[in-house]
């Protein structure tokens, strides 16, 4: 083999190997692009997945009465049934080698054996509110404890009485119910009920200490309620112990248990069926943490009703409607911590529903019937309910599978104005976390999209002109000495960390421009001015003076004349404040505008952030201005335009593909920009332009937030949604800079 | 190849003496031009007269100085750092580089042709009314008379009349040079400056410029900066020999390529150097 032969073919293994490898590099790039994408929508998809409803299982068991109440323990292991003999029976869900589901672990009677039961109601917080025929009371709380022993979990189901374990005397006539609710807290428990000689009654027993003590002393007071009716559908007590509901077919009253001594009817809710002549409510029931009721009717309709500010006070009033079908709603069943709940017809239908997104999650058939009990997992992760066949006088416990994870989360939730519990009307909220335990978490997008825009546009509007103007006087006009060490330094200011800056805007500058507002103002004035006055008074000195002075110099005597007009500025501000803003300009803005004054807001932030944009944008325009030909220039000049017309009419335009491009790196750069907003902003995801007021961005809102979320619930899904949407726009920005960059540069490319 | 053809053979040229023009058949008057780059001298002591209504050419090997003479005639130079200059240039008996002289209206007296094409990123038309959008006019009829006026005498009126608004960086090289000789004869100046004006063309473009130029010579003043000798000797009148800066021979061009008187000259337009 010659020489030649053997280098061509190095060559060519060479150039085989760098295609290779480029192409390798490249693909990789836009691999990890894809697949960042791929994880963020990975991460994001279940908070968009419809809901599922599949049976579990169904377990025959042989019971001596009709079924009242059921229930599971948290892991789907245990169930219990109450049947109206007055036994509590638990029994496994689980199968193993010896038996199959459905073993007998525990059978408890409740109330004496003459007796039967009449009505088991839920009374929050896993308890049950027993009345038997006799007209005896109890509480009860089946409970399930995991016990470990041999590296296996087993859960063992008991019985315990919050109250008392005997029947509690709550009419002080002692007459039998027909209705009768019940809740508690530590120290009170309130019955509300109506007895058969047609008398609404309050008894509430206060404890000395706590309830379920050792000594178990109670206080019970008992209290008749003004109230004229033949019977009553529904009573419902709110979890706070503050209000009670009571429907009598389609009326409904509200009461206030405020007052120990007097309750006092505070509102009546009517719904209204004017359009529908022949509706009626079905049936009541509270949401979960009790500020709203949901009534249902006979035509499939239930509406949400909670109380709203409005300039009469407080008042009830109808937020939204579901529709659940044609038929009558039998009953509405509501999970304990979400605002779902579920609506039950006589014929099996079921809808599910989720009050604050509006949304319909599901809606078919469970059973050929109403079931004679419904229950839902303590997660809300399982559904359960039982059917007696009295012929065989069985009973049919069937379970189901709920994959309901993000009912919160629509699409409507997120982008647009929502109505929450307890406000004045719909708003754009955001607010993954509180303090209290019945909080109902609000993501709205809305306001961090907003507040990332925003932020970005402030920072713009004082790094584009500073930068522009910077860049277009270091590449066109700067002495070339000058430029050599003037470039290097702003691009310097590039590398400085941005959590300095945002240390510096929060803690230095927000409480300076607090101090000194009207300077800050004053300094937007007076930086420009003295520019233009040093300029014209340089323009009129005399030729010789200005020989003396080195031509690299002539622009630093600039700096002190800006330092004497910022320190101008400083020490007219108290002078201005008193004379135009009553000595404070702070309070001037809050009591006399009427606008709010946050001090870390919008125009520290634009500063700061500012600051950090202004090398990206320099840099670039300042290539791109500098990059124009100069025999374009000269071509100008050689026609008798000044300088300025050349650098208007030429330079600018020749290079406004890369000003352009500089501009938009900026914002790219702003809107991703994570821990200066993070600092400087205050970080209050609200709506407004103000300047005044604080913001809070897509990106800072994720590094405040991710730490605290769960992983895999419904806020940890939306923060990786926010990723997403941080990353769609930064997508927008940049292939809408590119799209407009290529247009430009197709038209005023030069040579 | 083009031939040579020395002009004395073709025409029948009337004589000038070049040391003794009358100031009417002066169009510039350059006496004791010197010109220093930081310390480097890159002309030294230029004298001469240029006559009116004549093509000029500046030869010389690169580095001779015969462009930064040239762009002395518009003070272009100026815009270079550490330029000092010395001596006077007459434009009609007044010294360009007087005290009181306003740069951006001697330069719209003495257009320039630059060697690389260079229209500006715009239309065709915005192209030519340029000059005059700057000084100021903004009268429809006026741009547009003076679009095609100027397009005419660059010899491209009939290729670009239809697409006046298209860009004109879509003109090919040949093309755009005359674009931009078009724009410079739209603010009708007195001087016109070649400075190599086909060193980037192709020959056919080059035989159209060297045309529009014999027919430029009706209107303006001519200076050509020409590295072609060939070129020289067909487009101009008068030929100026320049080397390192000096002026060595300046006479008619006949006369400097058929006769030339001195060494240097010869040595050069026999191509024993450069």
């Amino acid at each position: 083999m010659t020489s030649v032969a053997r280098s061509s073919n190095t060559r060519k293994i060479k150039n085989s190997l760098a295609k290779w490898l480029i192409t390798l590099g490249g693909i990789s790039v836009l691999f990890t692009l894809v697949l960042i994408f791929m994880y963020l929508l990975y991460v994001i998809k279940p908070i968009f997945e419809s809901v599922s409803i599949e049976p579990d299982m169904s377990i025959a068991l042989r019971t001596d009465s009709k079924v009242l109440s059921t229930g599971v323990d948290e892991l789907k292991e245990v169930a219990f049934q109450i049947t109206s003999s007055g036994n509590i029976e638990f029994f496994s869900l689980l199968e193993d080698e010896q038996a199959p589901a459905g073993k007998l672990l525990l059978s408890e009677r409740l109330i004496d054996t003459t007796d039967s039961l009449k009505l088991v109601e839920d009374a929050g917080q896993d308890k049950k509110l027993l009345l038997t025929e006799q007209g005896q009371v109890f509480v009860v709380t089946p409970q399930f404890t995991a016990q470990y022993d041999n590296d296996s979990r087993k859960i063992i189901p008991s019985i315990t009485y919050p109250i008392i374990n005997s029947s509690i005397q709550v009419d002080e006539h002692a007459q039998n119910f027909t209705q009768l609710a019940f809740a508690m807290d530590e120290e009170k428990a309130v019955f509300v009920g109506f007895t058969q000689d047609k008398r609404l009654i309050k008894t509430s027993l206060i404890s000395e200490d706590e309830f379920g003590e050792e000594d178990g002393e109670f206080e019970t007071i008992f209290q008749e309620i003004d109230y004229l009716a033949h019977h009553i559908d529904d009573i419902a007590i709110s979890p706070d112990l503050t209000m009670v509901f009571v429907r009598n077919e389609s009326h409904v009253s509200v009461f206030s248990l405020d007052d120990d001594d007097i309750v006092e009817e505070k509102a009546q809710i009517n719904v209204d069926f004017s359009n529908r002549p022949d509706a009626k409510l079905t049936a009541m029931a509270l949401l979960s943490g009790g500020s709203s009721v949901l009534l249902g009717d006979n035509q499939g309709q239930v509406s949400q009703w909670f109380e709203v500010s409005t300039e009469q006070g407080r008042q009830f009033q109808q937020i939204r409607t579901f529709d659940a079908g044609n038929e009558a709603i039998a009953s509405i069943n509501t999970e304990q911590f979400r605002k779902s709940f579920y609506t039950l017809t006589d014929t099996g239908n079921m809808g599910v529903f989720f009050t604050t997104s509006e949304a319909e999650l599901w809606q078919g058939n469970i059973a050929k019937k109403h079931p004679t009990a419904f229950a839902i997992s303590p997660r809300s992760d399982a559904i359960a309910i039982a059917m007696y066949d009295e012929q065989k006088s069985s009973t049919i416990l069937e379970l189901f599978n709920v994959h309901n994870e993000h009912p919160e989360v629509t699409w409507q939730a997120l982008w647009q104005e929502v109505w929450y519990e307890g406000y004045p009307e719909p708003d754009y909220i955001w607010q993954s976390t509180s303090g209290s335990d019945d909080f109902e978490a609000k993501f709205s997008l809305v306001p961090i999209s907003f507040g990332t825009i925003k932020a970005a546009l402030y920072a713009m509007l004082f790094a584009v002109p500073i930068a522009l103007t910077a860049a277009i006087y270091t590449a066109y006009f700067m002495t070339p000495g000058l430029r050599k060490k003037v470039k290097p330094t702003i691009e310097l200011m590039e590398a400085l960390p941005t959590v300095i800056l945002g240390f510096l805007a929060g803690l230095w500058l927000a409480p300076i421009m607090e101090k000194y507002l009207p300077a800050i103002f004053l300094l937007f004035l007076f930086l420009p001015l003295a520019t233009i006055l040093t300029a014209f008074v340089w323009h009129n000195l005399s030729r010789d003076l200005k020989e003396k002075i080195p031509e690299t110099l002539a622009p630093i005597i600039l700096i002190p004349v800006l330092i004497g007009a910022a320190y101008l500025a400083f020490t007219l501000s108290p002078l201005f404040e008193s004379a135009f803003f009553g000595g404070d300009m702070r309070q001037y803005i809050t009591n006399d505008l009427g606008i709010n004054f946050d001090q870390r807001n919008a125009l520290v932030v634009g500063i700061a952030m500012g600051f950090a944009v202004i090398p990206t944008i320099f840099s670039m325009a300042e290539d791109a201005i500098f990059s124009v030909p100069s025999h374009l220039t000269s071509g100008s000049l050689a026609l008798g335009a000044t300088q300025w017309q050349t650098l208007i009419k030429v330079v600018l335009l020749t290079a406004s593909p890369g000003i352009f491009s500089a501009i938009m790196m900026g914002l790219g750069r702003a809107v991703g920009e994570t821990m200066i907003v993070l600092m400087a902003t205050g970080n209050t995801p609200i709506l407004d332009w103000s300047i005044f007021q604080g913001m809070r961005t897509l990106a800072a809102n994720i590094a405040v937030e991710m730490p605290e979320s769960e992983v895999g619930s419904s806020h940890y899904r939306i923060l990786f949604l926010a990723a997403f949407v941080l990353f769609v726009f930064t997508f927008i920005f940049n292939t809408m800079a590119e799209f407009v960059r290529q247009r430009l540069r197709d038209k005023y490319s030069s040579m | 190849m083009i031939s040579v053809t020395p002009k004395a053979l073709s025409a029948d040229a009337h004589k000038l003496d070049l040391t003794k023009l009358t100031s009417e058949q002066t169009a510039l008057d350059i006496k004791g031009l010197n010109l220093h780059y930081g310390k480097k001298q890159a002309l030294q002591d230029i004298t001469m007269s240029i006559p009116k209504g004549q093509v000029t050419a500046f030869i010389g090997p690169s580095g001779c100085g015969k462009s930064t003479l040239l762009r002395c005639i518009n003070r272009m130079n100026d815009l270079v750092d550490g330029c000092h200059i010395s001596g006077e240039i007459n434009l009609h008996g007044e010294n360009i580089y007087g005290k009181h002289v306003d740069i951006a209206s001697l330069r719209r007296k003495v257009g320039m042709v630059f060697q690389r094409p260079n229209p500006f990123p715009k239309s065709i038309y915005e192209n030519v009314v340029y000059g005059l959008r700057i000084a100021g006019e903004n009268n429809r009829r006026v741009l547009d008379d003076a679009v095609e006026k100027s397009l005419r005498s660059a010899a491209l009126w009939n290729e670009v009349k239809d697409r006046l608004h298209e860009s004109a960086l879509g003109l090919s090289g040949g093309q755009q040079q005359r674009l931009v000789i078009a724009r410079a004869v739209a603010i009708e100046p007195e001087v016109l400056l070649l400075d190599e004006p086909t060193s980037a063309l192709d020959p056919i473009s080059t035989l159209t410029i060297e045309e529009l130029i014999n027919d430029l010579k009706k209107q303006f003043t001519v200076v050509i900066v020409t590295h072609n000798m060939q070129q020289a000797a067909r487009v101009s009148d008068q030929t100026a020999f320049m080397y390192m800066g000096d002026l060595i021979e300046y006479n008619d061009t006949n006369t400097l390529f058929t006769t030339p008187m001195k060494k240097q000259t010869e040595d050069y337009i026999t191509g024993r150097y450069g």
